[in-house]
């Protein structure tokens, strides 16, 4: 087939198919050299891949790692590595010309082979090559090549000017704001599709076309040593990054047997997080969504994930030099106890790192084994202990509210059971949430009870790293949940849920627990709805949202009682309010209070309610909102939104 | 420094408060059980004593089998080994009072030749506040009480000891000497997962009442003094709110204040 | 002859309002039992005798005098006490219940093979065998002990638990001069002078009664009016968060979740709601008041006395009340 457009083709220049030119027949000398360049260009590779592997594999095995479900693995890689989905939804335009550089990689495979294969004077797609099997194959192919190749020059220029001109702060690492490596290799990419395209306007044979060829091979040669020593690593492991994912979001491993105390020093890395740390290609998009990154603290997620890397190539996961502590020389424990757990980096992240786990690993090394000593961490972990709830508040409190409230106590024979959780229990705020939510029960004649003792279920605990208090709360509250045939279980706090469903797993079988707003969502056609005028922005709470998936059924509640408003960071990129991780319970912040940056997000919304779903959130919205003077929207949760169009206690609840 | 610490274990603050059908002491049913507040106080001074001048410390603790679990989490926070007074049953201890607790105590340890022996200011079930100063007596040993900070000196020991109103006053002591820790003195540690690992490996000797009973006739229980009832006192801890003009409110409060709590 | 021997301990070279308390108490049991009470009490090292006695007249006085007892120390107080008591021979001994007294005085009876009824509440007399009541379990149980032997019963009496009694006037009570065997040697204990802690540092943890005020307070141009109440309480001022972040009053006043954690003799709560995160610095005071015109507000629910009302006013009414009170 013969393009009719003015190629050069038409033009006269060349007759026949739009095809690179031909470089001509090869000296035996320039074989020679070929093969040499090509043994050398792999043999460096090798060495330095060779280590990386090497180092991967020699990572102790993760436990509790499962390849099955195989499906879902199967489906991120496609999405995720091959239609490059996250990468162009969470930064469009650089996405988009990352994709184009990405899918031209792909769509020059042939090309490279061919390209070799002609130094070696076998022409594969050659007329009298491939093309002899498959008619008209190589004209598609060569101008398929060439459309990519240009899509991947303009984009590499794209994003060479990003880098290097527009300067955007996530890409920089600290100590260094411009990468040299990043324009050596973006310098290559544009040599290779340039070469390329250039050939297709040169004669062949022609020593133009000679001196194109090696050019082209020169810089394949020289990118592949290339790749192993810097991030462009990820173009091999990221794709075995994001199919060795660990399975579901924010996944905190189990320990593995008595010597296990999280991550400690170099020799309890995992295969995992190794392989994860050489995947990193220090995008800063972690970074760029990370509340404590934003706020003026130390704590930055790519660092962390670098920190690791460097540790990695320093000290290697085995031998003596890997018993040098993690928390050292490339990672702090200051940074690693800023982390609130929200999982916004472990989202973004395009290469399918999973920050969380590790801060929380890092975490988990600092306390299991006391280094940590923080005077509001030990006061935690020993209110916990002994008062068995993180405020260190006594049990009577909690069953004088049950009393005053009239609540019914869970005795088995109830369809749920209504759990109060440290907040719901203790804090004025949170027992006001429990009081609106009873409300709603009552009106819909649900059948619930609470449980006459509540143990804290442990989230600041797991998060912070302590397993001793976190497997004695949790143990114990299953064994109390069995015996009292719990089996299904509404909670008001997503922190509740989230370690009730998934941490707890490690210990026994949790009940089925469900988040109020699924609960209030289901029950809508049922509850009566008055809606006003009114604009209610909401917000997101990081462990419903992201590490749950629970978006529409909150708003649903919120949009039957008014206009709902979204804050301009809302669904996955809710920005945190900075309670989690067990950090409500530290101390005073460094720098700015995430808790004020995303309140006054929320008041610009313009909204006068400001719609809740979480009791932390709640609570760290509560200081902030006041500081903000008397005109700052209401905070209300959604089971207060709900409970506020019930109608009056007097009149009668429909059946 | 060799540094025994007794430890008590109590029931916990929150217990629910029922009195037993004997009416001599609570329903221990669903009671849970933690170590006594300023003897934590006292075990964290011996372990900061043991990391700034090397040594051993030793938990002593006198109680039924539960009393097991305050001594490994003592160990797990880095108490070199233990001795348990192990008594038979719930019961077995109630007829032994200060002094006959004290007596047990300082058998348990006599061999030990300890320089220092240090327990909490006062039990947070009993109140006394004695046993470590009869341990002295019956040791003949120099003591001090309300200690808030413990130096090594050429001669023995240096502490920092409370006193009422906000004064303070320090003692040189020679060693070995008893000490009663004050509560709030030092910040606590908390049991970590590494710790309770080890805890697993220290030695806890067990010696039984009984034991103890055969071998020093001293120490049968003949209390001194006897505790005959128990009653739940009427007031319980309800929010009194005081009405009337400002006036009268701030009357009624400087009252309560003066006679009830007996802070002015 | 059996008798109750009171000890008056001195504060300030006074005998002090406690050891009169103690008195009274010793007056009320030896009442009871029919039995004369006699009080003892280290002299002065310039000697001198009480100008008033707040009771009865004492069957007898024993001054205890000796140089080794003019500063305290337990082997000193225990060995003059010890010789005394072998000389007396009293069935009761009472003593206030101090810091000094815990101090020594099991050491005492242990020396006697007795055992210190400590910290009583009260006394009830069943014939001949008074029952002492003392709390258990920081003050939720009472209970009641009695003395199962025929040697001396050692009690102290704890503060505030008898009231004081009127003067006696006119009796110039000399008293007879006691001097215990003691050396310097025996003494194994050496103190030194007693100082307050530095007033640079706020240490809220130290005071008994804490005046703290919240957001109620409006402006912090109001402040004198609570600063005021505190320094007629003789009591440290402290804050909610909100006050130390509007920088009204320095960080470490601040009491909650991320300041200070304290459990004062008494707690004031002025205008402060009683938000979760100021609760936990400070439920674990003994007694908790709160003014606070919301009488729906949170910190209501663990007061043990509240006022609702406005502060401006009950404030300077309560600064006033107590001042007619201390005078």
């Amino acid at each position: 087939m013969y393009l009719v457009v003015a190629t050069p083709s038409t033009l006269g220049l060349f007759a026949g198919p739009i095809l690179p030119a031909d470089p001509g027949r090869f000296l035996l000398i320039e074989k020679f050299v070929l093969a040499a360049l090509i043994l050398t260009s792999a043999g460096l590779f090798w060495k330095r891949f060779g280590i990386v592997v090497d180092k991967i594999f020699k990572s102790r095995r993760d436990p509790g790692f499962h390849l099955s479900p195989v499906g879902k693995r199967i489906w991120d890689f496609f999405w995720e590595v091959l239609c490059q989905a996250k990468v162009i939804r969470e930064r469009p335009l650089p996405g988009l010309a990352h994709a184009f550089v990405f899918w031209s990689f792909l769509a020059f495979a042939l090309v490279t082979l061919n390209h070799i294969a002609t130094g070696f004077g076998i022409p594969m797609l050659a007329p009298n090559g491939l093309s002899r099997y498959i008619p008209l194959f190589a004209d598609f192919y060569f101008l398929f090549a060439a459309l990519f190749a240009i899509a991947c020059v303009v984009s590499i220029a794209g994003l060479f000017i990003r880098r290097f001109v527009v300067r955007p702060v996530w890409l920089s690492r600290v100590g260094h704001e411009l990468s040299w490596e990043s324009g050596v290799i973006a310098g290559l990419i544009f040599a290779l599709m340039a070469t390329y395209l250039a050939s297709f306007f040169v004669a062949d044979g022609s020593l133009a076309a000679r001196l194109l060829w090696w050019s082209h091979t020169l810089s394949l040669l020289v990118f592949l040593p290339l790749v192993p020593h810097t991030k462009h690593l990820h173009l091999i492991l990221s794709p075995v990054t994001i199919f060795l994912s660990r399975g579901s979001f924010s996944q905190i491993p189990p320990l593995a047997g008595d010597e296990d105390f999280g991550l400690v020093t170099g020799k309890d890395l995992t295969q995992l997080v190794s392989l994860q740390a050489y995947s990193c290609v220090e995008c800063g998009r972690c970074t760029e969504h990370c509340p404590a990154a934003n706020t003026g603290k130390i704590l930055n997620p790519k660092e962390v994930i670098l920190g690791v890397r460097g540790y990695l190539n320093e000290y290697g996961p085995v031998g003596s030099s890997a018993e040098e502590l993690l928390l050292g020389k490339y990672n702090s424990q200051e940074a690693a106890f800023q982390c609130t757990t929200c999982g916004a980096c472990e989202f973004q992240c395009p290469v399918g790192i999973e920050h969380v786990p590790i801060i929380v690993g890092l975490r988990r090394g600092a306390v299991n084994t006391g280094a940590w000593e923080d005077d509001y961490g030990t006061k935690l972990f020993l209110a916990m202990e002994r008062n068995s709830n993180a405020l260190g508040l006594s049990a009577s409190e909690r069953d004088k509210f049950i009393q005053k409230q009239e609540l019914p106590i869970f005795d088995g024979t109830q369809e749920y059971c209504l759990w109060l959780g440290c907040m719901g229990g203790y804090d004025p705020k949170g027992r006001e949430i429990i009081s609106s939510f009873v409300e709603v029960m009552r009106y819909l004649g649900t059948s619930y009870g609470v449980l006459r003792k509540e143990k804290c279920t442990g989230d600041p605990a797991r998060r912070l790293g302590n397993d001793l208090v976190f497997q004695q709360l949790a143990e114990s509250n299953l064994e109390a949940m069995t015996q009292q045939k719990v089996k299904k279980i509404i909670s008001i706090c997503p922190h509740c849920v989230r370690t009730i469903q998934e941490d707890w797993k490690e210990f026994g079988t949790p009940p089925e627990i469900e988040h109020h707003s699924e609960f209030l969502a289901r029950h809508q056609t049922q509850l009566p709805h008055q809606k006003t005028e009114e604009k209610i922005a909401y917000h997101d709470p990081c462990y419903l949202g992201r590490y749950r998936n629970v978006y529409d059924q909150p708003r649903s509640v919120i949009s039957s009682a008014g206009t709902l408003v979204e804050a301009e960071r809302s669904r996955e990129r809710s920005f945190c309010c900075g309670a989690g991780g067990g950090l409500a319970f530290l101390g005073e912040e460094h720098g700015q209070r995430v808790s004020s940056v995303r309140a006054q997000e929320l008041v610009a919304t313009g909204a006068t309610t400001i719609g809740a779903a979480c009791p932390f959130c709640n609570t760290m919205f509560r200081d902030a909102l006041a500081s903000q003077g008397d005109n700052s929207p209401r905070l209300l949760d959604i089971a207060q939104i709900a409970a506020m169009q019930l109608p009056k206690p007097d009149a009668k609840p429909q059946a | 420094m060799k540094i025994i610490v007794a430890i008590k274990q109590v029931p916990e603050r929150d217990a629910r408060i029922r009195i037993d059908a004997q009416g001599k002491w609570i329903d221990l049913q669903d009671v849970e059980f933690t170590m006594n507040e300023s003897d934590a106080y006292a075990l964290e001074e011996a372990l900061q004593l043991k990391e700034a001048h090397g040594g051993e410390v030793i938990v002593l603790s006198a109680g039924p089998e539960r009393v097991g679990r305050t001594i490994r989490e003592a160990l797990a926070k880095g108490a070199d080994r233990a001795i348990h007074i192990e008594s038979a049953d719930e019961t077995a201890l109630s007829d032994f009072d200060a002094l006959g607790i004290a007596r047990l105590l300082a058998a348990a340890v006599k061999d030990e030749q300890a320089d220092l022996i240090l327990t909490g200011l006062q039990s947070d079930d009993l109140g006394l506040g004695q046993t470590g100063v009869i341990m002295a007596e019956l040791l003949g040993l120099p003591h001090a009480t309300l200690i808030l900070k413990i130096e090594k000196t050429d001669t023995g020991i240096k502490v920092l000891r409370e006193l009422e109103d906000g004064w303070f006053q320090h003692l040189a002591l020679p060693t070995p000497a008893v000490l009663t820790i004050q509560s709030g003195n030092s910040k606590l540690r908390y049991a970590t997962l590494m710790g309770i690992k080890k805890a697993k490996t220290k030695e806890v000797r067990i010696v039984s009442v009984a034991d103890l009973q055969a071998s020093n006739p001293d120490l049968a229980p003949r209390p001194v003094v006897v505790l005959e009832k128990i009653i739940l006192p009427h007031k319980q801890r309800t929010t009194q709110i005081l009405g009337g003009t400002p006036g009268e409110a701030a009357a009624a409060l400087v009252e309560k204040l003066q006679f009830e709590v007996r802070a002015i | 002859m059996s008798s109750v021997l009171v000890f008056l301990e001195k504060k300030n070279d006074e005998i002090s309002r406690i050891s009169w308390e103690t008195y009274a108490a010793g007056n009320e049991l030896g009442k009871a039992l029919g039995l004369p009470v006699d009080f003892a009490y280290i002299a002065n090292p310039t000697g001198g005798s009480l100008p008033v006695i707040f009771g009865e007249d004492p069957q007898e006085i024993h001054v205890i005098d000796h140089p080794v007892l003019n500063v305290y120390t337990a082997d000193g107080y225990t060995a003059a006490f010890c010789q005394l008591i072998e000389k007396v021979k009293p069935a009761f001994v009472l003593f206030p219940h101090t810091y000094q007294v815990r101090d020594f005085a099991p050491r005492l009876a242990t020396r006697f093979g007795q055992v210190l009824i400590s910290d009583v509440t009260g006394f009830i007399s069943c014939g001949t065998q008074p029952r002492f009541i003392r709390q258990l379990l920081q003050g939720k149980l009472n209970a009641e002990y009695t003395h199962s032997n025929s040697g001396t019963c050692f009690v102290s009496i704890q503060s505030g638990a008898f009231r004081m009694l009127g003067p006696r006037q006119g009796s110039t009570a000399m008293g007879e001069k006691f001097t215990p065997k003691l050396e310097a040697s025996e003494i194994r204990v050496q103190p030194g002078e007693p100082f307050r802690a530095s007033a640079q540092t706020v240490d809220l943890n130290s005071a008994a009664i804490l005046v703290s005020v919240g957001r109620g307070i409006k402006e912090q141009a109001n402040l004198p009016i609570v600063e005021e109440l505190a320094k007629v309480l003789g009591a440290e001022l402290a804050a909610s968060r909100p006050i130390c972040d509007n920088g009204w009053l320095p960080m470490d006043r601040q009491v909650g979740s991320s300041g200070q954690t304290v459990a004062p003799k008494v707690y004031l709560a002025i205008g402060i709601s009683g938000a979760i995160q100021h609760l936990v610095g400070m439920k674990g005071s003994q007694c908790i008041v709160a003014i606070n015109k919301d009488e729906n507000a949170p910190i209501f629910e663990v007061a043990d006395y509240g006022i609702v009302g406005d502060l401006f006013e009950v404030v300077p009414a309560l600064t006033a009340a107590v001042r007619k009170v201390k005078a």
